[in-house]
C-alpha cells in the first residue's frame, strides 16, 4: 500500500463554461491517464444531456499518477462536481471527499454567481482553495481585473493565482505541481476506526449498486462486513476498485484511497450520499462530518399524454430513481390529465433534466402541472403539516399560517441592468439586502426571493433582461410566513385540479386572468355560454368566456340523409366520451395539456 | 292528466314514396350522392328492377301522398324511361299523389321531357342551378352554364308547373359575399316558388374533401355563419319564409314531402341506395347499382342499416330533426305519438336551452330554434341524442 502522503485529493470548481471539462481533460492527458488517441472531447461529461447543457450531473472521479518534481510519484484523484445549485449537497459531499480545490476563473469574464458560491462551499469544507485564472489565450483575458476580483470578492491573494489555458495546454504542469505542494496529504487518517465517506451511488443491472467512496482511516477489502451509519445496516463488501480511468478490481482501498465498493446492497435508497462506511465488526464512534437527508424542494405532477404510456413513464421513473435516491415520486391522480405521478426534485433543473431524460431514453411524451414548492402549514391548534400539492391544502379557515420557502441569491450582473433587476427581484416579491461593485462595470447582488417565484421564469427574465451577461446562484434560506392562498381554477364552475395552485395574494389576479384567458382560449368553441374564472376560496377574482360556436349545422338532411346524421351524432357521443368531462363541459385532453406547456 | 290524440293524429298518417334514380353524366366536386354514368343496358335493368322492388313493398293498401324522385340525375333518363318509372311507380299509389317532385340538372331539362313528367302528373320540379357564376359552377365541377340554367327555368315555367324550385349553394370557395348576394338576387328575380339554399358541405370521398384535407381550401365556420344569416335576411326581405334550416317558400309552396320526413312519418324508398322508414323499421338499398340489383332479384329489398323504430328512436329524431324547422316541435304531441320514460331527460335539457337564448317555447309547449340555435342545430341534436341515450333513472348511480 502506498502511504497517504503521496496522495492528493482535489476538485475542480468553477461557473458554467469556464473551463472545467476542458482542463480536467488536459490534466487526463497530461499525466497520460487517457491517450491523446480515446480521448473524445470532454471525456468526463459523459451523458448527452449535459454535454448540451454544460452542466455536469453526475460526478466521476478518476485516479491519475504524477511523477512530480520533488521525483515522487503522486496519486492524484480529481472529483468532478455538478455545477448546480440543485446539487448543492452533492457537491458538498464531493468536495467533502477532498483537500483542495482548483478555483476557475474565465479570464476573460471574470470571477461570476457560481464563482462565487462554490468558493464559499469549498472554504466551508477547509478546502486548500487555489485559484486558477483560465483561457488567457483570449485576446479579451483581463488578468489584471481577474486578479483584483480574488481579492475583493474572494479574499484570495491575488499572487495565488496560476495562469493557465486548457485549451492551449499553459500552466497545466503549474497546476499539478501546485497540487501537490499546495493541497494537503489526506486528512484524519489516524483516527482509531475505518470510515469511508459516500459521496455517489450508481445501479449496474449485473452488479446492483457501485458507490463511489473516499477512505479517511483504515483499510476496506473484498470479503469485510461493512455498516452504513445513518441506518446501521450490514452488508458484505463484494469488491473495492479505482478508476484509472474505468473501473479496475484492486485488493483493497487504504486511506487517502479515491475509489468505488460493490456490496450486497441493492438499491441506491439504502446507501445514502454523504453517508459513512466503517466496519461492521468495529465500528467508527462518530460519523463524518455534513451528512444530512436530502428533501425535495420542488414538486409537480408528472402525466403520460398518451394514458396507454402510463406503465412506461411508471417503468421510467422507477429506473431513474435506481441511480438517483433524490428523485421521489408517488401516485397521482388528476381529472384532467389521468392517471400519472406526483414526483419530488432536488430543485428546478433536477426536474428538467428528470423530464428530459424521460422523454428521451424512455420515449415517453409527458407533460408536467405547474411545479409548487413545499410550504409549511400551521392550522390553529398548532398543527404543522407540509404542503407539496394544491390539492392538500387544508380548509382556509383553519389555517393560521403558511410559510413558505426562500432562497439567498446572489446576482451578477453589468452596472446598466441593474434598475431593471432590482425591478424584476420586486415583481418576484424578492428584497435586495446588498449591492456590491465587483469592478467598474459590474455589481453582485445579494437578494433573498421566494423559491416558488423562481420556479418558473426567473432565470429566463434575468437572461433576458441583461442579454445573457447576468448569472444567478442561491442557496436555501430560511421559511417566512407569507400571504399565501389556494387559487383554483373553474370551468363553468367547477375546479379542474391540474390549474390548482398556490399563489401569493397579490399576484393570484394578474395569474388567474391570464390562466384564464389562455385556458379559455385553447378550450374549443362550445354551444352554451362558458366562462372559465380563477377563485380564491370561492370568490371569483378573474374570468374570460370561451369562443360560443357559432355554426354547427349539416345543410341537407332529408330522408336518406337522416340514418347517416343519426350516425354521425352518435359518433359525435362517442367522441365526447374521450373528452374530459368537467360539469358538462367535455373538452379534448390536449387542451389541458397545451395550456400548461405554454405556461412553462 | 289524460291526453287524447287530436282530430289530425287520428287521421292515416301521411305515407310518402322516393325513388332513387342513380345515374349521373359525371360527378360534381361536391356531391357525396350515390351515382354512377349509366352504361349499356344499366338503365333498362335499373326500370325493370325499380317495377320489381315496387312489387316487393307490403303497401297494404295504403295511398302515397307524396312522391319525390331525386339522385342523381333523373333527368338523365330519356323520355319514354321517365314515362316507364312513372308508371311503375303509379301502379302502387293509389292514384297520383298530391304532391311529386323530381330533380332535374339543368343541362338534362328539355321540352319532351318535362311534357312527360307533366302529364305523368308531376307537381313539383327542383332546379340545380348552385350559382349563376361561372367561376363558381366551375369550382363546383358541375356540368350546366348559367345560360344553360336560364334556359331550363323558362322551359319548366313554360310547362305550368304547381311549384319551381331552385337550389343554390353558398360558402364556396373563395366566394365574397357580393357574390352570393348576386346569386339569391339573381334567383330572386326569376321568382321561384321555392328555394333550397345549401351551405357547401365537404363531404368524406369527394374530390373536394380531398382538396380540403390538401389544404387547398380551408374551412371557417364563422364565414359560413355570417353567409346563413345574410341568407335568411335576403330571403325573408324577399318574401320567401324559411320554413327549415336550408329551405325557404312562397305561402303554399314548402315541399310536404320533406316536411314529413322530419316530422318522422314514414315513406317507402327505391332504388339503390334509398333509405326506407317504413313497417317498423328504418333501413336503406345497397348504396351500389349491381349490388342492389341483384338484391331485388332475390327478392330482398331495403336490408342494410336497419334500425327497429321504437318510441325511443323516433322520440329523440322527431326532436332532432324537428328543431330544424322553424315551426320545431309541439312537445307534448310528440311525447303522445312516441311515449318513452326517455322523455324525461330531455324534458331536463330544453330549459337550458331556453335560458342560452338557443330556442324559445309557448305555452302550449311548441319548441322552436332561434336563428341561433337553428345554425347550431347539429351541437344541439348531439345534446339530445345523449338526453334520450339513457333511461330517465339509468344516469345517476
Ligand atoms: N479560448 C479558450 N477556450 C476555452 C478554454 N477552455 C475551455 N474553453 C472553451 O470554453 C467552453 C466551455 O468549456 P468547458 O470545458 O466545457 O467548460 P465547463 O462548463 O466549465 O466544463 C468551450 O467552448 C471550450 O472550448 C481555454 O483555455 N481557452
Ligand atoms: S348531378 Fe347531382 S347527383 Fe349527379 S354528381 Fe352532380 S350533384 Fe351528384
Ligand atoms: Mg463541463
Amino acid at each position: 500500500m502506498k502511504p497517504a502522503l503521496l496522495t492528493r485529493n482535489f476538485c475542480i470548481i468553477a461557473h458554467v463554461d469556464h473551463g472545467k471539462t476542458t482542463l480536467s481533460d488536459r490534466l487526463l492527458e497530461y499525466t497520460s491517464t487517457i491517450s491523446k488517441r480515446v480521448m473524445t472531447d470532454q471525456h468526463l461529461d459523459s451523458m448527452d444531456l449535459e454535454k448540451e447543457r454544460g452542466i455536469t450531473i453526475k460526478m466521476h472521479p478518476v485516479t491519475m499518477n504524477y511523477p512530480a518534481q520533488d521525483g515522487k510519484i503522486y496519486t492524484l484523484n480529481l472529483m468532478d462536481t455538478p455545477g448546480h445549485v440543485d446539487f448543492s449537497y452533492e457537491v458538498s459531499r464531493s468536495l467533502a471527499a477532498c483537500e483542495g480545490a482548483l478555483l476557475l476563473i474565465d479570464a476573460a469574464q471574470g470571477v461570476e454567481a457560481q464563482t462565487v458560491a462554490n468558493a464559499h462551499l469549498a472554504f466551508a469544507q477547509g478546502l486548500k482553495v487555489i485559484p486558477v485564472i483560465n483561457k488567457i489565450d483570449l485576446p479579451s483575458a483581463n488578468l489584471e481585473l481577474c486578479m483584483r476580483q480574488l481579492e475583493d470578492i474572494l479574499t484570495i491573494p491575488a499572487e495565488e493565482a496560476i495562469l493557465a489555458s486548457g485549451k492551449s495546454g499553459i500552466g497545466i504542469l503549474d497546476i499539478l505541481e501546485a497540487v501537490v505542494t499546495r493541497v494537503p496529504p489526506p486528512r484524519w487518517t489516524d483516527y482509531p476506526t475505518t470510515r469511508m465517506l459516500v459521496f455517489d451511488s450508481k445501479y449496474d443491472s449485473y452488479r446492483g449498486v457501485i458507490s463511489h467512496v473516499r477512505v479517511f482511516s483504515g483499510t476496506f477489502k473484498a470479503g469485510e462486513m461493512m455498516m452504513l451509519m445513518s441506518s446501521e445496516q450490514k452488508s458484505e463488501i463484494k469488491e473495492v476498485g479505482m478508476f484509472h480511468p474505468g473501473m479496475v478490481k484492486c485488493r483493497e482501498l487504504g486511506p487517502g484511497d479515491v475509489g468505488y465498493i460493490v456490496s450486497n446492497i441493492k438499491s441506491v435508497e439504502e446507501i445514502k450520499v454523504g453517508d459513512t462506511v466503517t466496519h461492521a465488526n468495529k465500528p467508527a464512534a462518530d460519523m463524518l462530518p455534513g451528512y444530512k437527508e436530502v428533501r425535495p424542494m420542488v414538486y409537480c405532477g408528472l402525466y403520460p399524454l398518451e394514458s396507454d404510456d402510463y406503465e412506461k413513464l411508471k417503468v421510467a421513473l422507477g429506473k431513474l430513481r435506481l441511480n438517483d435516491s433524490s428523485l421521489i415520486y408517488q401516485n397521482e391522480s388528476s381529472v384532467a390529465l389521468g392517471f400519472g405521478f406526483r414526483c419530488g426534485f432536488l430543485g428546478l433543473l433536477h426536474m428538467e433534466v428528470v423530464q428530459e431524460r424521460i422523454r428521451r431514453e424512455y420515449d415517453v411524451e409527458i407533460i408536467s402541472t405547474y411545479p409548487s414548492v413545499v410550504y409549511k402549514v400551521t392550522k390553529h391548534g398548532g398543527d404543522i403539516s407540509e404542503v407539496d400539492n394544491p390539492v392538500n391544502l387544508p380548509d382556509p379557515a383553519s389555517i393560521l399560517e403558511i410559510s413558505e420557502p426562500t432562497i439567498k441569491a446572489s446576482i451578477h450582473i453589468p452596472n446598466e441592468f441593474l434598475g431593471d433587476i432590482l425591478t424584476l427581484v420586486m415583481e418576484k416579491r424578492g428584497s435586495c439586502e446588498q449591492t456590491t461593485t465587483l469592478d467598474g462595470s459590474r455589481v453582485m447582488l445579494s437578494c433573498t426571493l421566494p423559491l416558488n417565484e423562481i420556479l418558473v421564469d426567473f432565470n429566463d427574465r434575468l437572461k433576458s433582461i441583461s442579454r445573457g451577461y447576468g448569472s444567478m446562484d442561491y442557496e436555501l434560506g430560511d421559511y417566512r410566513p407569507s400571504d399565501l392562498v389556494k387559487m383554483e381554477i373553474l370551468v363553468n364552475g367547477d375546479p379542474v385540479d391540474a390549474f390548482a395552485s398556490i399563489v401569493h395574494r397579490s399576484k393570484a389576479e394578474g395569474q388567474g386572468r391570464a390562466l384564464c384567458e389562455k385556458l379559455a382560449e385553447i378550450i374549443p368553441s362550445q354551444m352554451f355560454k362558458i366562462a372559465v374564472q380563477a377563485a380564491i376560496g370561492g370568490k371569483i377574482i378573474a374570468r374570460a368566456n370561451v369562443r360560443e360556436m357559432r355554426k354547427d349545422v349539416t345543410a341537407k338532411c332529408y330522408g336518406g340523409d337522416i340514418s347517416r346524421k343519426r350516425k354521425l351524432l352518435d359518433k359525435q357521443k362517442e367522441g365526447k366520451k374521450k373528452m374530459k368531462q368537467i360539469g358538462r363541459v367535455s373538452i379534448p385532453p390536449d387542451a389541458f395539456i397545451q395550456v400548461l406547456k405554454t405556461n412553462s | 292528466m289524460v291526453q287524447f290524440p287530436t282530430a289530425q293524429e287520428k287521421a292515416e298518417p301521411p305515407l310518402g314514396l322516393y325513388v332513387h334514380v342513380p345515374f349521373c353524366a359525371t360527378t360534381c366536386d361536391f356531391c357525396a350522392f350515390y351515382q354512377t354514368v349509366p352504361q349499356g343496358d344499366a338503365v333498362a335493368r335499373y326500370l325493370e328492377s325499380v317495377a320489381a322492388e315496387a312489387r316487393l313493398v307490403d303497401w297494404d293498401g295504403r295511398r302515397v301522398a307524396t312522391a319525390f324522385w331525386g339522385g342523381g340525375t333523373p333527368g338523365l333518363l330519356r323520355p319514354r324511361e321517365l314515362a316507364l318509372l312513372g308508371e311503375t311507380m303509379l301502379v302502387h299509389c293509389g292514384g297520383t299523389p298530391a304532391e311529386w317532385s323530381v330533380e332535374l340538372a339543368p343541362a338534362t331539362v328539355t321540352a319532351d321531357r318535362l311534357r312527360v313528367l307533366k302529364e305523368l302528373g308531376v307537381t313539383r320540379l327542383s332546379l340545380g342551378v348552385q350559382s349563376f357564376q361561372p367561376g363558381l359552377l366551375d369550382a363546383l365541377g358541375r356540368q350546366h352554364t348559367a345560360a344553360q340554367a336560364y334556359r331550363a327555368y323558362e322551359l319548366i315555367r313554360a310547362q305550368d308547373f304547381a311549384s319551381v324550385n331552385l337550389d343554390l349553394m353558398f360558402a364556396l370557395p373563395n366566394q365574397s359575399d357580393e357574390e352570393w348576394r348576386t346569386d339569391v338576387t339573381e334567383a330572386v328575380r326569376l321568382a321561384p316558388d321555392h328555394l333550397s339554399t345549401y351551405c357547401l358541405t365537404f363531404e368524406e370521398d369527394t374530390a373536394l374533401w380531398v382538396k380540403l384535407s390538401q389544404g387547398k381550401v380551408k374551412l371557417d365556420a364563422n364565414k359560413e355563419a355570417d353567409f346563413y344569416l345574410r341568407t335568411w335576411e335576403l330571403l325573408a326581405a324577399a318574401g320567401y319564409a324559411q320554413y327549415e334550416v336550408s329551405n325557404f317558400a312562397r305561402a303554399g309552396h314548402t315541399c310536404r314531402h320533406n316536411l314529413n320526413t322530419w316530422n318522422m312519418h314514414e315513406w317507402v324508398g327505391l332504388g339503390p341506395s334509398a333509405a326506407s322508414q317504413f313497417g317498423g323499421w328504418r333501413s336503406s338499398n345497397p348504396a351500389n347499382l349491381e349490388l342492389w340489383l341483384a338484391e331485388t332479384a332475390a327478392g330482398r329489398r331495403a336490408m342494410s342499416d336497419r334500425a327497429e323504430l321504437t318510441n325511443d328512436l323516433l322520440a329523440a329524431d322527431s326532436v332532432i330533426f324537428g328543431l330544424r324547422m322553424n315551426d320545431g316541435v309541439s312537445v307534448p304531441r310528440l311525447q303522445r305519438r312516441f311515449p318513452t320514460p326517455r322523455w324525461k331527460q330531455a324534458q331536463n335539457f330544453f330549459p337550458q336551452l331556453l335560458l342560452e337564448g338557443l330556442a324559445v317555447a309557448t305555452p302550449e309547449g311548441q319548441l322552436s330554434l332561434t336563428p341561433r340555435g337553428r345554425l347550431l342545430a347539429d351541437a344541439v341534436g348531439a345534446e339530445i341524442l345523449e338526453a334520450f341515450a339513457e333511461p330517465a333513472n339509468a344516469a345517476a348511480p
